[in-house]
C-alpha cells in the first residue's frame, strides 16, 4: 500500500505541471493585466510607470521564461508576492486554507451525516409514499440554487435571530481564533451547502442499498436467521458503503479548493474567496498558487478515495 | 417409518402483478422424514425453487405471496409464526444453500464472521466459542487451513470451498432439515461429487433430513431415499428412489427418465418431452401436463387428476396411473 501511495503522488507530477501550463498561459492570454488593475488611472505618466512596474515584476519577459521562473521559485518554497494584498502569497493562503479546511470538514460531515441516514431510511421502504415524498423533497433542496439557502440563513439566523455571525471566518474577544471560534463561523456556510449538497448522497445511498439489497447474499444472510435491522446495518451498508466513500473522495478534493460563491455571500475568508478576489485582481502569483493548490487537493482527494475503496473493500488490494 | 420432520399441505405461492398472477407453486404437498434425502426433480420453472423459498418463507417480495396452505415443521405451522418468530427457525431449525457459490457469500465480511453469526444469533455463546466452534466446523466439512481460512474473504476462496463454507453455515446450528437448491450446479464435476457426499455425511452424522433440489437424475439416483417430481407448480409423482426408476408411472416422469443420456444408447440425439410448460399465469383446466402428454384422453382435457396414491407409499397425479400396462 505505501508503495503504491507513493508511486500515486509521482504519477501527479505531470498532471501538476500540464495543469499549472494551462492556467498560466490562459491567465496571460486574458485581456488586462495585474498592472492595470494595480494603478490609479489619474495618474500623468501611465504608460511609463506601467511599464516601470512590468519590468520590476518581469512581467514584460516571454511567457516561457515567466512561467519557468515562477516554476523554479514554487520548487523553492516561494509562491511571491501578492500583487494585490501587497503581502507574500504563503501568508495570504495559509490562514485561507485553515478556513476552507475547517469549511471543508463540517460541511461534508454535515452532508454524510444527512444524506446517509436518509437514503438507508428509504431503502428501507422503498417505492412507499415516504420514499417518494422525501425524494421529492431532497429533488426540490437539489434545484434550488444554493446561494438561496445562504441568504435564507443568512436573514434568519444573523439578521433577524443574530445567533451566528454572518461575516468572516474569526470573530474577536476572548475565544477569537481558537478552533471554537473558527467552527462557529463556518456553521452557518457548511449548514448552507449541506442542505443542497446531502441530497447527492441520500439519493445515491438509497440507490446502492436497494442495489445491494438484491444481492444473493442478503437472501443468504435472511436464510441464516438474522434479523432486518442487523441485515441492513451489516450486510447491506457494508456493501453499499464502498460506492460512497469514493465520491466522498472526489468530493473532500473538490470542497478544499474552496466553496466559491458561498464563501463570497458569507464574507468568509477561505480558499475561494481569495481565489476570485485574485482573478478580479489579475493577482497573477495568487491565481497560480490556488490553482496549484486546487490541483493538488483534488489529486489528493482522488488517491484518498481509492485509498478508502480499499479500506471498505477487501477485494481491493493495492501493491 | 419415522414422523415426518416436514410436512407441506396444499402449498400455493402465487406472484401477484397488475396485469397477472403467477402460479409458481399451485398446490404442494409434501414429506421429509427425519433423516431423509427427497430429492425435488422437474424442468426449470416448475416451482421447485419457489417452493423451498416458501419453506423459508422468503419469497421474493413484494409481488410474491403464500396465499394458503400449512407448513408444519415437527407439528408447528410455519405460516402461523410472527416474522420475528421465523427468524429464530430459519439458519436454527431449517437452511438452506443456494446454487451460486459466488454470489451467496457477503464479499466484505470474513468467512469465519459469516459462520459465527448464525451461531452467535442462535445459539447463547461467546464470540471466542462461536469462533472456535467455525473452525472446527470448517475442518468437519472438509476446508484444509480452517484456522486460516475464517479470517480470509469469500474472493480468496474456489467455488467448491465456498459452497463447503455454505455448508458449514447452514449445519453449523444442527438443524433439522436442510433445503440445498441445486448445490453443486455450478460446480465441476469432481467437486459435485465431493460436496454431494459431504451432503450425505451431514445427514448421517447430524441426522439431519435433506430436501435436494437437482435438474440431474444422475444424482437423484445417487442420492435419494425418495423423490418428489413436480410440474407445473404441482407435485405429480412422489415414490421411493427405487420405485421411481423401475416402475415410474406419471407420463411426465417417463419422459424425464427417458430424456437421460445413457452410455450404452447409439443414438446421436437426445430425447426431450415435445412442446413446453405452460404458463403459470394461464394454466389450463385439466390435466397440466395433458397436451404435451403421449397418453393423453379427452377426459384428461376436461378434468384434472388429484394426486392419489397408487400403491402404499406412491403417489402420482394421472388418471391412468393404475389403469393396467400404458406405456409411452
Ligand atoms: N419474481 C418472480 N415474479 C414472477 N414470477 C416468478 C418469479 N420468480 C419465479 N417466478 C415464476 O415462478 C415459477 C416457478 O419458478 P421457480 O424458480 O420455482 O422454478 P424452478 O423449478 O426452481 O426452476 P429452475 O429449475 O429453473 O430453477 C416460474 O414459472 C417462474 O417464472
Ligand atoms: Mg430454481
Amino acid at each position: 500500500m505505501a508503495g503504491y501511495v507513493v508511486r500515486r503522488l509521482f504519477g501527479m507530477i505531470p498532471m501538476l505541471f500540464a495543469i499549472t501550463v494551462f492556467v498560466f498561459f490562459m491567465m496571460h492570454m486574458a485581456p488586462g493585466n495585474a498592472i492595470e488593475a494595480m494603478i490609479n488611472p489619474r495618474i500623468k505618466d501611465i504608460a511609463a510607470l506601467k511599464h516601470q512596474l512590468e519590468v520590476q515584476n518581469g512581467l514584460n519577459l516571454p511567457l516561457p521564461v515567466q512561467y519557468w521562473r515562477w516554476l523554479v521559485n514554487v520548487l523553492h518554497g516561494n509562491f511571491g508576492w501578492s500583487f494585490g494584498q501587497h503581502e507574500p502569497v504563503i501568508e495570504l493562503l495559509g490562514p485561507a486554507m485553515y478556513n476552507t479546511l475547517i469549511l471543508a470538514v463540517l460541511a461534508e460531515a454535515f452532508i454524510l451525516l444527512l444524506g446517509i441516514p436518509i437514503g438507508i431510511w428509504q431503502a428501507r421502504r422503498p417505492y412507499s409514499k415516504l420514499d417518494y415524498t422525501v425524494s421529492t423533497v431532497s429533488f426540490v433542496l437539489f434545484s434550488v440554487p444554493f446561494f438561496v439557502f445562504a441568504v435564507f440563513l443568512i436573514y434568519f439566523f444573523a439578521i433577524r435571530w443574530p445567533v451566528f455571525p454572518a461575516q468572516n471566518a474569526t470573530g474577536t474577544g476572548p475565544l477569537a481564533g481558537t478552533l471554537l471560534d473558527h467552527v462557529w463561523h463556518a456553521l452557518l456556510p457548511a449548514i448552507s451547502i449541506a442542505l443542497t449538497a446531502h441530497t447527492v448522497y441520500s439519493r445515491y445511498t438509497r440507490g446502492a442499498m436497494l442495489d445491494v439489497a438484491r444481492q444473493d447474499y442478503v437472501r443468504t444472510a435472511r436464510a441464516k436467521g438474522i434479523r432486518e435491522p442487523v441485515i441492513y446495518r451489516k450486510h447491506v451498508f457494508r456493501n453499499a458503503r464502498i460506492p460512497l466513500v469514493t465520491q466522498l473522495g472526489f468530493d473532500l478534493g473538490g470542497l478544499l479548493g474552496g466553496a466559491v460563491i458561498t464563501e463570497g455571500l458569507f464574507s468568509y475568508q477561505g480558499m475561494g474567496y481569495v481565489t476570485i478576489t485574485a482573478v478580479s485582481q489579475r493577482d497573477y502569483p495568487v491565481i497560480m498558487a490556488t490553482t496549484l493548490i486546487f490541483a493538488v487537493c483534488v489529486l489528493l482527494g482522488n488517491l484518498v478515495a481509492d485509498i478508502l475503496n480499499a479500506v471498505v473493500d477487501p477485494r481491493i488490494r493495492y501493491q | 417409518m419415522s414422523e415426518a420432520v416436514l410436512s407441506v399441505r396444499n402449498l400455493r405461492t402465487y406472484f401477484m402483478y397488475k396485469d397477472a398472477e403467477v402460479h409458481a407453486v399451485d398446490g404442494v404437498d409434501l414429506d421429509v422424514r427425519a433423516g431423509e434425502i427427497v430429492c425435488l426433480v422437474g424442468e426449470s420453472g416448475c416451482g421447485k425453487s419457489m417452493t423451498s423459498l416458501s419453506i423459508m418463507r422468503l419469497v421474493p417480495q413484494p409481488a410474491g405471496r403464500i396465499v394458503s396452505g400449512k407448513i408444519l415443521l415437527d407439528g408447528v405451522d410455519l405460516l402461523r409464526l410472527s416474522e420475528d418468530e421465523m427468524t429464530d427457525v430459519r439458519g436454527n431449525q431449517i437452511s438452506m444453500i443456494f446454487q451460486e457459490p459466488m454470489t451467496a457469500l457477503n464479499p466484505v465480511l470474513t468467512v469465519g464472521d459469516q459462520i459465527t453469526e448464525v451461531l452467535l444469533r442462535h445459539r447463547r455463546m461467546r464470540k471466542r466459542e462461536a469462533w472456535q466452534r467455525a473452525v472446527e466446523m470448517l475442518e468437519f466439512v472438509g476446508v484444509a487451513r480452517a484456522a486460516q481460512i475464517v479470517h480470509e474473504y469469500p474472493h480468496q476462496l474456489s467455488g467448491g470451498m465456498r459452497q463447503r463454507v455454505m455448508i458449514a453455515m447452514a449445519m453449523v446450528c444442527e438443524p433439522k432439515l436442510l433445503i440445498a437448491d441445486e448445490p453443486t450446479t455450478a460446480l465441476d464435476v469432481t467437486i459435485q461429487a465431493q460436496v454431494l457426499d459431504l451432503m450425505r455425511k451431514m445427514r448421517d452424522d447430524f441426522g439431519t433430513a435433506l430436501i435436494l433440489i437437482t435438474h440431474d437424475l444422475g444424482v437423484v439416483a445417487e442420492m435419494a431415499d425418495r423423490v418428489v417430481v413436480m410440474y407445473a407448480g404441482q407435485v405429480v409423482e412422489s415414490t421411493d428412489a427405487d420405485t421411481l426408476f423401475e416402475e415410474p408411472s406419471h407420463p411426465y416422469t417417463r419422459g424425464l427418465l427417458r430424456s437421460i443420456p445413457s452410455l450404452s444408447d447409439d443414438t446421436e440425439t437426445l430425447y426431450s418431452i415435445p412442446g413446453t410448460v405452460p404458463d403459470a399465469a394461464a394454466f389450463p383446466e385439466g390435466c397440466r401436463f395433458a397436451d404435451r402428454c403421449p397418453l393423453a384422453q379427452p377426459e384428461c382435457l376436461a378434468t384434472a387428476p388429484v394426486l392419489r396414491e397408487v400403491r402404499p407409499g406412491h403417489w402420482v397425479r394421472c388418471h391412468f396411473a393404475d389403469k393396467g400396462s400404458v406405456s409411452v
